[in-house]
């Protein structure tokens, strides 16, 4: 792959980063209610000396710019992402740390999941258009792409949960449990994870096999496929060798391009679920108006998806030696 | 917009069989069976928004409800009740308004910015669309709800969460607009841009230059009747977005109780714990007209791309 390729992605995810530390600054400076008073929460009788001194300790008696956006882009840097209103004033890196396991297990197996059983099931209706399996995907794949995430978890949780009573209906681990070997602790966090799993991956499958259909269905009427088929191929050497690794490129990039919304799917989920991850915490900062959380939370998941987003392209430089020069 | 003097459609070779207008293209959408399918769902959820007073009676409130507490659907209220006493059918009538607005402004917000800023960094080129297109970029990358979250929150703090009105909309919601709006532009943007970029190498355009029309002349008379089509495409997709955006934003609990969204509907369902204490008649209804109304502008928006785009029907 070309150094200039590389490179050239790289300079834009840094710059994007950039600006998204940018608006992390700007987004706190609009904030309502000026920072001392903030900082200085309910504390009564509240003398101007008292104001003085906060703003000489937090450095906000100093020009916004340059002394205040250099600071804060050099602890932002260093991780430091200021303290938590609500979690008792514990530093927001280590709250978003605490809930970033949770999220990152229940949508990295989502994605998982999601990718090999849409993958193959746009591959198969694209493959076998107009068959059964077609039709009935197609229209399910739809229905699920028009529905948002939450309402998903609200029918699953309905059905699996209170009606059948097979899973519990909220949480992570059952509250207060004792666990006599790891087993039995895995086993509970499986029966706690199935149903939002389900909606994640449900979620997803319907983008995914909706946009490789179309793709398989573009690249069997190309012209290395007739040629494939016209050299006596069988039909699951044509699909797996000359037709399925190129109509498998736009999924790439779909898969990082999607991320940015997933993460919308991703916090309800979670509230729907009671899933201590990310998008509770996000919402119940929300509730408190607690912004340096907010704020974190962006930070966080803005940069996650842009590295995402960078190793899309790489993977895709690798797959695609068009895109390189 | 009424019908451009020049053609309204793709490459000039293909002028003559494009639709003429927004009555020809109307036409030859119903004439297809997702056309017509998409479109008839939609004028049902515009009648429910336009006459919900007279469909249910004026909104209930928690002062006004009658009805027993969250009680299965009865031949009294057929779709059930919530947890104040209010009957969901006239909840969910009276939130199809509220979501259906919302989307419809949002819309026009978001097409309206993506159009401008397509435009005009198409045509002038350099810098402007450099800088515009970078910008554009960043929120297509970024996770934007976690922004809109925030922006919501900001910007309410800022104006206050008063009973102000605004065309009849409570100002918390006119905020949701506006977010969604400032968020939501850049893939419109992007799209009017390429085809602006294609057109303004055309003869006519070069033409109009020569006799001495300026830029601006040349962007509102010549590059945006010839977008048109693709911003109503754009627009019909943007719609569906707007609302699932929407309802989401809600269900975070930046809604209003006092104008209940589908979105909101759900959120006070999940408050109460619907889906844990079998109430399903609290979130299947609004969740169901959720489903329909986007699922019915996929339909549309797939019905305008096959009509709009000839070269698609001749693969397919």
């Amino acid at each position: 792959m070309g150094t200039r390729y590389i490179v050239g992605r790289l300079a834009t995810a840094v710059f994007t980063i950039a600006m998204i530390v940018l608006l992390n600054f700007v987004l706190f400076r609009a904030m309502p209610g000026s920072p001392e008073r903030i900082l200085l929460g309910r504390i009564p009788n509240v003398t101007p000396d008292i104001i003085e001194q906060t703003k000489v300790r937090w450095g906000l008696d100093k020009p916004l710019f340059p002394d205040q956006f250099v600071r804060y882009v050099s602890s932002t840097l260093r991780g430091d992402l200021g303290f938590s209103y609500s979690a008792r004033g514990r530093p927001v890196t280590e709250v978003l740390w605490q809930r970033l396991g949770p999220t990152l297990l229940l949508f990295g197996l989502g994605e998982v999941v999601a990718i090999f059983a849409g993958l193959a099931l746009g591959a198969y209706s694209g493959w076998r258009r107009g068959g059964a399996v077609d039709y009935v995907g197609n229209g399910v794949s739809l229905v699920l792409y028009s529905m948002p995430y939450f309402l998903l978890g609200m029918g699953l949780l309905l059905v699996f949960a209170t009606g059948f009573g097979w899973f519990p209906t909220y949480g992570m681990l059952t509250p207060g449990a004792t666990y006599a070997t790891p087993l039995d602790l895995l086993a509970d966090l499986g029966s706690h994870l199935v149903l939002p799993l389900a909606t994640v991956a449900l979620g997803l499958i319907g983008q995914y096999a909706i946009l490789m259909r179309s793709s398989v269905i573009e690249t069997l009427s190309e012209d290395y496929v007739t040629t494939a088929r016209a050299m006596g191929l069988r039909d699951a050497r044509v699909l797996r060798r000359h037709a399925l690794p190129n109509a498998m490129l736009p999924t790439v990039t779909l898969v990082a391009i999607n991320l940015g919304y997933v993460v919308a799917g991703a916090i309800t989920v979670e509230v729907v679920f009671n899933w201590p991850g990310l998008g509770t915490l996000t919402v119940d900062a929300l509730s408190s108006r607690d912004y340096p959380v907010l704020q974190g939370v962006f930070l966080l998941l803005s940069v996650a998806v842009v590295f995402a987003n960078f190793g899309a392209d790489l993977i895709y430089g690798v797959l695609d030696p068009r895109v390189r020069s | 917009m009424t019908a451009p003097a020049v053609p309204a459609g793709l490459a000039e070779p293909e002028a003559a069989r494009a639709p003429r207008g927004i009555v020809g293209m109307l036409r030859r959408i119903v004439a297809r069976p997702d056309g017509s399918a998409g479109l008839l769902i939609l004028v049902f959820f515009t009648v429910l928004a336009l006459i919900p007073n007279l469909l249910v009676g004026p909104l209930e409130t928690a002062v006004t409800a009658t009805g027993p507490r969250l009680a299965p659907p009865s031949l009294d209220y057929p779709l059930g009740t919530d947890q104040l006493g209010r009957s969901m059918l006239n909840l969910v009538v009276h939130a199809t308004r509220v979501s259906m607005v919302i989307g419809f402004l949002a819309t026009l917000i978001t097409v309206f910015i993506g159009a401008v800023l397509g435009i005009m960094s198409g045509y002038a080129g350099g810098r402007f669309d450099a800088f515009t297109m970078r910008v554009a970029d960043f929120f297509l990358v970024i996770p934007t709800f976690v922004l809109a979250i925030i922006l919501t929150a900001i910007i309410r703090d800022v104006l206050g969460t008063g009973s102000r009105e605004i065309l009849g909309i409570r100002l918390s919601l006119v905020t949701i607009v506006i977010v969604i709006g400032i968020t939501s532009w850049s893939s419109t943007a992007r799209i009017i841009r390429s085809q602006t970029l294609s057109l303004k190498e055309r003869a006519f355009v070069d033409r109009s230059r020569v006799v001495g029309a300026g830029g601006g002349h040349i962007m509102r008379r010549h590059i945006l009747p010839n977008v048109t089509n693709l911003v109503v495409a754009n627009a019909v997709l943007t719609f569906a977005g707007a609302i699932l955006t929407e309802t989401t934003l809600s269900f975070v609990g930046l809604g209003d109780p006092f104008q209940p969204s589908w979105g909101q509907l759900l959120d006070a369902a999940r408050n109460v714990g619907a889906p844990s204490l079998g109430a399903w008649w609290y979130f299947v209804p609004a969740g169901t007209c959720i489903v329909l109304v986007v699922f019915a502008f996929t339909l549309l928006g797939s019905a305008l791309d096959a009509v709009l785009n000839p070269k698609l029907q001749a693969r397919r």
